[in-house]
């Protein structure tokens, strides 16, 4: 499962890259690279069945539990 | 400044993706549906008519700005790190929107097509697609609404008709039963859910061609998907009566019920389709926006590069964000219209009347 999801990356990096340095977008790519670095993070985690923070969660808790303004 | 978005769209491609995109709004109807029940058709009206001025503030805030989208609005208005952070809320919004609409239709192929796929197997073949048509630009996607909105249409139509002899009109009896509290709740979701999620069209809009057809192309677009939910709500209601209550997917337990003459039954795939296909333009729109969006913000270039990790990011989220689809109908019927309101109604007047306030846009040596 690892693998794949490295193989999938890797894919990934392989299709944009090659057209960014080609075209010296530093900036795109400096973008590209920590975005796909946090979704490669993410997703590892995910498969290694991580428990990760859940950002409705916290919308949830903000306005039911700090707020009061939810419909019961 | 490059402007990153080169493809250009007429006015009645807007209208067509308006129109969509409140079609693709067709599954959250449910959540008010479980609330008002048989009256839902009524809380579809009352949305269509408490949302026209909201709709119209956004226009107007995109007829002040005609060259300018969403985030470099927000720049102008509330100053580069103040505007930055709400462009960043506004974004982060967005996002979550797109992820649920992930969610939901990963949901429900697995609650009613495919029983034992993995959800993710689903979602991650669902992005793929919704990517391929980000990365080719909102032209294709506008070309693309327009011969999809006439199909589904008339499969629409179709189900329609062949529904006519099962339909009861005394379903409909007593009018105005549910008690004041849910019909404003369920008009609520209705208000907040299908029909003013367009504002996120205000980052479309700088790709229209003709800027003073504007405004006659969202109000027709609008009414051209609210009539739609609305014709689907008042099919539900006369075809399932009492049961729409209590169903999780009220149009596919509608269709389900066909049966021309023993030889025209199961035709609920053909509502699947039309789900399927105006998710799919929905969930393109929302993943188009978003990525230019951000790609607006850190001032690049290009969009293109971040459509793959946005997609990865976003497939992670939809797994994650819900535990299941009891959780998610729960979230969208009582936090979501909350949350939701300072991005659609607050936020957009709050700017209208600072712009006004302060004389925005000056003129700045002849041109815009």
């Amino acid at each position: 499962m690892t693998f794949l999801l490295i193989l999938a990356f890797l894919g990934v990096a392989l299709f944009e890259v090659p057209n960014l340095i080609r075209n010296k977008h530093w900036r795109e790519l400096t973008f590209f690279s920590a975005f796909l670095a946090f979704a490669f993070l993410l997703s590892l985690l995910q498969i290694l069945n991580v428990e990760l923070p859940n950002p409705i969660r916290g919308i949830q808790y903000l306005i039911k539990d700090i707020l009061h303004l939810n419909y019961s | 400044m490059l402007k990153l978005e080169k493809g250009i769209i007429s006015s009645s491609q807007l209208t067509f993706l308006i129109a969509s995109y409140i079609f693709g709004g067709v599954v959250s109807i449910t959540y008010a549906t479980q609330l008002a029940k048989h009256d839902n058709w009524l809380t579809i009206l009352a949305g269509f008519a408490l949302s026209l001025p909201f709709i119209l503030v956004y226009t107007a805030l995109a007829r002040r700005f005609p060259d300018k989208n969403l985030i470099q609005i927000h720049d102008i208005i509330y100053g580069p790190y103040l505007g930055k952070l709400i462009s960043a809320s506004y974004l982060f919004f967005i996002f979550t929107i797109l992820t649920s609409n992930l969610r939901y239709i990963g949901d429900f192929t697995l609650t009613y097509i495919l029983p034992e796929t993995p959800l993710s197997a689903i979602v991650i073949l669902f992005t793929f697609v919704c990517a391929w048509g980000v990365r080719h630009g909102i032209e294709v996607i506008a070309r693309m609404a327009l011969t999809l909105v006439v199909f589904s249409a008339f499969l629409f139509l179709l189900t329609f008709l062949f529904l006519l002899k099962d339909m009861e009109l005394t379903t409909f009896l007593p009018v105005f039963e549910v008690p004041l509290t849910e019909f404003i709740q369920a008009t609520h979701i209705i208000v907040t859910i299908p029909i003013c999620e367009i504002f996120i069209f205000l980052l479309v809009f700088p790709s229209l061609n003709k800027k003073q057809q504007l405004n006659r192309s969202v109000l027709l677009g609008l009414i051209i998907g609210t009539g739609y939910l609305f014709l689907t709500v008042v099919r539900n209601v006369a075809v399932l009566g009492p049961l729409i209550g209590i169903t999780s997917a009220p149009s596919y337990e509608a269709v389900r019920l066909i049966d021309i003459g023993h030889f025209l039954t199961r035709l609920e795939v053909l509502f699947a389709i039309v789900l399927i296909i105006m998710s799919f333009l929905k969930s393109s729109i929302l993943y188009y926006v978003l990525v230019l969006g951000i790609a607006q913000l850190l001032r690049l270039r290009s969009y293109l590069p971040l459509v793959f990790p946005l997609g990865i990011i976003g497939i992670s989220f939809s797994v994650l964000m819900y535990d299941s689809s009891i959780e998610q109908a729960f979230v969208g019927s009582t936090i979501w219209p909350i949350y939701a309101l300072p991005f659609e109604f607050l936020l957009p007047l709050l700017s209208l009347v600072l712009a006004k306030l302060r004389r925005l846009p000056k003129f700045q040596g002849g041109s815009r």
